[in-house]
């Protein structure tokens, strides 16, 4: 490479001193802004004794969100995640393998009849959280799944009300600014949404031809990328690198999208900043929260602690809180704290095409078809499950024929020569809560001497059968959009939730509708944790929902003056 | 914001150009009114069939010219560029049977290019769905050619008519050049609104070509069929639109520059970002209603 | 077949690497990208010699790489590195222990399961025996002591693809070879349709001899 041009680029990234993975950048009055390239935006910071209103532990899809929002509603607070503070424009490479760096890659032990797949695969660890890396399909809840007990026979009800949900989807999905299609064809009416759909790829295309060739309704994915300028963000270059980490900032994240607001309404953002315990005082209430930064344990004092940490670090960070007033771990009277983990299916079938694909540009996720999350006839299993196009890239592929189609070697080097002709579609499918699936604490500890969480899971028959009923329609869509050589992927799940269930009852659940833990009354859950049951959709529009309903609940609760001590005392200490 | 600014002074500059050539009265020279008014037309048949060729030519090349009939619209608007310009400075104008030719296969090719762009939307997955009026073949777009063959058909007639008489199609040509003039600017709106609505009118600026140009469009239209007198009010609306039209061009290329990596990454941002040369389509349709706007209030005056 | 290269070439003249100086790099791809070129194939600081030895020889077998092709992916050492830094993949099944130490075991317990059968180590197997004991450690049909109580068709889901195969996918050799796009930021992609590509996309041999010129053009 003799001519060396310096165009269309970014500066030298390397600026002595600035390593976001091992030195935080939140601090001395400012954190980073997102937007710029080096750029910096001030930050107000709070005293480690100075009780804050709130410590927010995770600054993902929900403990960003409720950070946001209730430094907007005047309450002090502080977030803390454990990941660093990237500035996407010149901290994300186009490049798979590098870009690692925005999952968490700690230790996990994952156990049972179906271990799980973590880190990549549904596990962030950055200011942002998983949102920072997620493939951005921002999808509503069918409203009977509120009460899926009642109204479908299965699951659990949630201790909330679908039309409320539905108010709180548009405050999400304006936010984000999501770009979908003019009518969606399921479901209640919703608004128009913000942006426009973005064009479909190929991969998109196919979906559609199947989808039309089957008889059933399909559209644009309702994704949270832009199809068109907002602010310093410009629309999505379709470079397709989504689940690495978005360089363009057009992936309306929650690193991009809420966290500004919390910072310009004056939260603080600690980046690298672990936190191990929450501590509680001789009352039983939480008093704050021990975290690790900068090479040393500290305390902060806080009046509310709300752990956002998703549905692992969640019951891992209550399950470490034990104490000998909580020897169980905190918030867990109901023995239910790290219970019910419960992942979605993600079977795929993947096939050949004539034509060339090249799923690698544009979002993955173009077109989606919601058809089995609102038919309920022709299915010999409970839940609904939705399907939408793919677009992994090589690394991703590569693993997906290795250990889905058993390819290595010469059939693997050939095979993925194809790799522009292959096409494949994938579902996201509600699978069953169980009590035996579930976080732990293992014997082992990380690097900060912290127990390690085990990971068990298992599918039940009802999974099964569904898995088996998305594959078989999914082929047959596949092969009725002309693509050949098709075959089955069974090995994959995808997001994860539960863990510390809401509900109406402190014996069956971890928290009340507004996810405050019913055993320690300023100590609150908010992330897809607080799930009951999952759906047939992705995940993170609805904990956003969630997120905004739980601040909005707090302000309420606030100005009534309940939010020191609970109004009304939980129903099994009003028993006694 | 120094973007706002800059956006802001270049649309203004742009616009003032489109608003001199609008405005523009040429010196009283001893010249039939339809001589001047033929070189107008011929003006705006020039634009718009600029406005064609590089709208065509760079979302054929976007195409790939797959199709060998994408090279159509680019070099058949090329053809009628040149035809249009050789009339506008032939002096002393006379009807060009070679001219008139070439207009009229220009405004055909327009309305093939419809029915090919149509065929391509309604093959795709969707059929006539909002995702493939955004995405596939711009069903409106050809007929920009045809509007620019139209036009300049029009002109070969007017120049060559009876200046006292002049009439197009069995009509007097005054009112009817208006009233085509006036549906020619409906479809443009109807193709910058359909593009706008894609991109969400994420600027509240997206909004000036769907809401001053209907207004002119409708006064062209009552100008055409009960028009009397002098006509202040829709000629400074018809210059107005003139203005916007080159204006648009520089939203858009402000618009590009707010693409990733702006104008340094222009191989992609020419491409996906909005089309520079498709605003001053609404510049040409203008001088032709402004054109027809001062055929009818010379007739008006010699009543 | 052991000995001839499955590969076609099937996008002559392409080399993702001659995007590096165009809008499709940007600044922190580039310095990614050279570190990840600059491997040193012989660099093994985790494993001993022997170790090192069977770890080759088993990464020919589950990505061949042609001989004279040049940007041979130093895929051995990327194994090494990855179980010398101790950073896994986020999850670690029960079964299996911690990275480097499975990896350990499974070398040596390969190198057991050679000499068994075969009276030779792993590494001087012919292509076809190291294949057949491949296969045996995929389907978990190897029961060598050394394995241990690690499952071996475990180790080979959990750790042979995402330490070798994921690692050579993750070279530009790679990315050329199957006609990947590679990085892109700034600039990505504009014509997404089906059988539609962007002039600095590799393009795809369809016998009429367009290809390569298209090809070679890319980056110039």
């Amino acid at each position: 490479m003799s001519r060396v041009r310096r165009h269309a680029d970014n500066p030298a990234h390397a600026l002595p001193g600035d390593d976001p993975e091992h030195e935080p950048r939140a601090r001395h009055g400012r954190a980073p802004d997102v937007m710029r390239l080096g750029g910096w935006t001030p930050m107000r910071e709070h005293g480690e004794d100075e009780p804050v209103d709130f410590v927010i532990v995770g600054t993902g899809a929900g403990g960003g969100t409720l950070a946001a929002k209730l430094a907007e509603y005047g309450f002090s607070v502080v977030a803390m995640d454990a990941g660093p503070y990237w500035r996407p424009l010149e901290d994300f490479a186009s490049d798979e393998m590098h870009q690692s760096k925005l999952y968490w890659t700690d230790d996990r032990i994952v156990d049972g009849e179906n271990p799980l797949q973590l880190g990549a695969n549904n596990s962030g660890k950055s200011v942002g959280g998983s949102t920072v890396h997620f493939a951005m399909v921002s999808l509503r809840f069918r409203p009977e799944w509120f009460k899926s007990r009642t109204l479908l026979g299965y699951g659990t009800d949630w201790p909330v009300d679908w039309r409320e949900m539905w108010r709180y989807y548009d405050e999400v999905e304006r936010v984000l600014a999501i770009s979908g299609p003019l009518t969606y064809p399921w479901g209640p009416k919703r608004p128009r949404y913000p942006y426009r759909a973005h064009e479909l790829n190929a991969a998109a295309r196919v979906l559609a031809r199947g989808a039309e060739a089957m008889g059933i309704a399909w559209t644009e994915s309702p994704i949270a990328t832009l199809s068109a300028p907002r602010g310093l963000a410009p629309p999505c270059v379709y470079r397709g690198f989504c689940t690495s980490g978005c360089s363009t900032n057009a992936k309306q994240s929650v690193l991009n999208t809420w966290l500004v607001r919390a910072l310009a309404a004056g939260a603080e953002i600690r980046d690298l900043a672990m936190v191990g315990q929450v501590e509680t005082g001789a009352d039983g209430r939480a008093t704050g929260v021990r975290y690790h930064r900068e090479g040393r344990w500290r305390f902060q004092r806080a009046r509310n602690v709300v752990v956002a940490g998703y549905a692992i670090e969640t019951p891992r960070l209550l399950l470490n809180s034990a104490s000998a007033r909580h020897p169980d771990g905190l918030a867990n009277s109901s023995g239910l704290v790290g219970r019910y983990l419960t992942v979605q299916a993600n079977q795929a079938v993947w096939g050949t095409s004539a034509e060339e694909i090249r799923s690698y540009k544009a979002p993955p996720s173009l077109a989606i078809s919601e058809h089995w999350n609102y038919e309920d006839h022709g299915k010999d299993y409970h839940g609904g499950w939705c399907y939408m196009a793919q677009g992994p890239l090589p690394t991703l592929w590569s693993s997906t024929l290795a250990t889905g189609h058993d390819l290595w070697g010469d059939a693997l080097v050939a095979e993925m020569q194809n790799y522009n002709h292959s096409v494949g579609l994938k579902n996201v499918g509600e699978y069953m809560p169980q009590a035996r699936n579930g976080v732990t604490l293992a014997d082992e500890t990380d690097q900060y001497g912290l127990p390690i969480a085990r990971v068990t899971y298992s599918w039940c028959d009802n999974d099964r059968a569904q898995n088996a009923h998305a594959r078989a329609f999914m082929g047959e869509a596949l092969a009725a959009a002309d693509v050949r050589d098709i075959w089955e992927q069974t090995n994959d799940t995808c997001h994860l939730n539960g863990t510390c269930r809401m509900g109406d009852d402190p014996c069956t659940s971890v928290v009340d509708a507004d996810c405050r833990s019913w055993d320690v009354d300023n100590l609150w859950v908010c992330d897809g944790s607080v799930f009951p049951t999952v759906g047939g959709v992705n995940p993170s529009l609805t904990i956003q929902a969630i997120a905004c309903r739980t601040a909005d609940r707090i302000r309420d609760m606030a100005a009534r003056g309940e939010l020191d001590r609970r109004a009304r005392p939980p129903a099994r200490e009003r028993a006694r | 914001m120094p973007g706002a600014t800059a956006m802001i002074a270049a649309g203004l500059g742009a616009g003032l150009a489109g608003w001199w050539l609008a405005a523009r009265r040429r010196p009283a020279r001893r010249e039939p009114g339809t001589h001047r008014a033929a070189r107008r037309l011929n003006e705006a048949s020039a634009l718009l069939g600029l406005s064609v060729m590089a709208d065509s030519g760079l979302e054929h090349f976007r195409g790939e010219y797959h199709n060998r009939a994408m090279f159509a619209a680019p070099s058949v608007s090329g053809i009628q560029i040149g035809a249009s310009a050789l009339g506008a400075v032939s002096d002393p104008a006379r009807w060009s049977t070679p001219h008139h030719a070439v207009q009229v296969a220009s405004a055909a090719t327009g309305v093939s290019g419809l029915a090919f762009h149509l065929w391509n939307v309604l093959r795709r997955p969707g059929g006539l769905s909002w995702q493939n009026l955004f995405y596939g073949a711009p069903v409106g777009a050809p007929f920009a050619l045809t509007l620019a063959g139209t036009v300049g058909a029009a002109a070969e007639h007017v120049r060559g008519a009876d200046p006292h008489h002049t009439r197009l199609l069995g009509r007097p040509a005054g009112p009817a050049l208006a009233a085509g003039a006036a549906f020619g600017l409906g479809g443009t709106v109807a193709e910058a609104w359909l593009l706008h609505l894609r991109g969400a009118f994420h600027n509240p600026l997206m909004w000036l070509p769907v809401t001053v140009p209907p207004v002119t469009a409708a006064l062209l239209a009552r100008a055409a069929f009960v028009g009397r007198g002098r006509m202040p009010v829709t000629r400074r609306m018809l210059e107005a639109t003139a203005a916007l039209g080159f204006a648009g061009s520089a939203f858009h290329a402000f618009g590009v520059a707010r693409n990733m990596g702006g104008w340094r990454n222009w191989s992609q941002n020419i491409q996906s970002g909005p089309p520079l040369p498709a605003p001053p389509s609404f510049t040409g349709m203008a001088l032709a209603g402004l054109a027809a706007l001062e055929m009818m209030e010379a007739r008006n005056a010699r009543d | 077949m052991p000995g001839t290269d499955p590969r076609r070439d099937r996008f002559p003249g392409y080399d993702v690497t001659a995007k590096r100086d165009t809008p499709s790099w940007n600044a922190k791809t580039r310095a990614v990208v050279d570190e990840r070129l600059a491997i040193d194939p012989e660099a093994h600081r985790f494993f001993d010699t022997t170790e090192w030895r069977t770890l080759r020889a088993l990464c020919d077998r589950i990505v061949p790489q042609p001989a004279d092709r040049p940007g041979r992916v130093s895929l051995a050492a990327m194994v090494d590195a990855k179980a010398g830094s101790g950073k896994g993949d986020g999850y670690r099944n029960v079964k299996l222990p911690p990275l480097g130490a499975a990896w350990r075991r499974a070398l040596a317990a390969l190198e057991a399961e050679a000499n068994a059968r075969h009276g030779h180590p792993f590494s001087a197997l012919p292509a076809t025996a190291q294949d057949e004991l491949i296969e045996a450690m995929r389907r978990g049909d190897l029961h060598d002591l050394a394995w241990g109580d690690m499952p071996p068709d475990l180790f080979f889901q959990d750790r042979v693809v995402p330490d070798v195969v994921k690692s050579y996918y993750a070279h530009p050799t790679a990315w050329s070879e199957i006609g990947f796009g590679g990085p892109a930021s700034p600039r990505g992609y504009v014509r997404l349709g089906p059988d539609r590509q962007d002039p600095w996309e590799a393009h795809e041999d369809h016998g009429d001899g367009h290809a390569r010129p298209a090809n070679e053009r890319i980056g110039r």
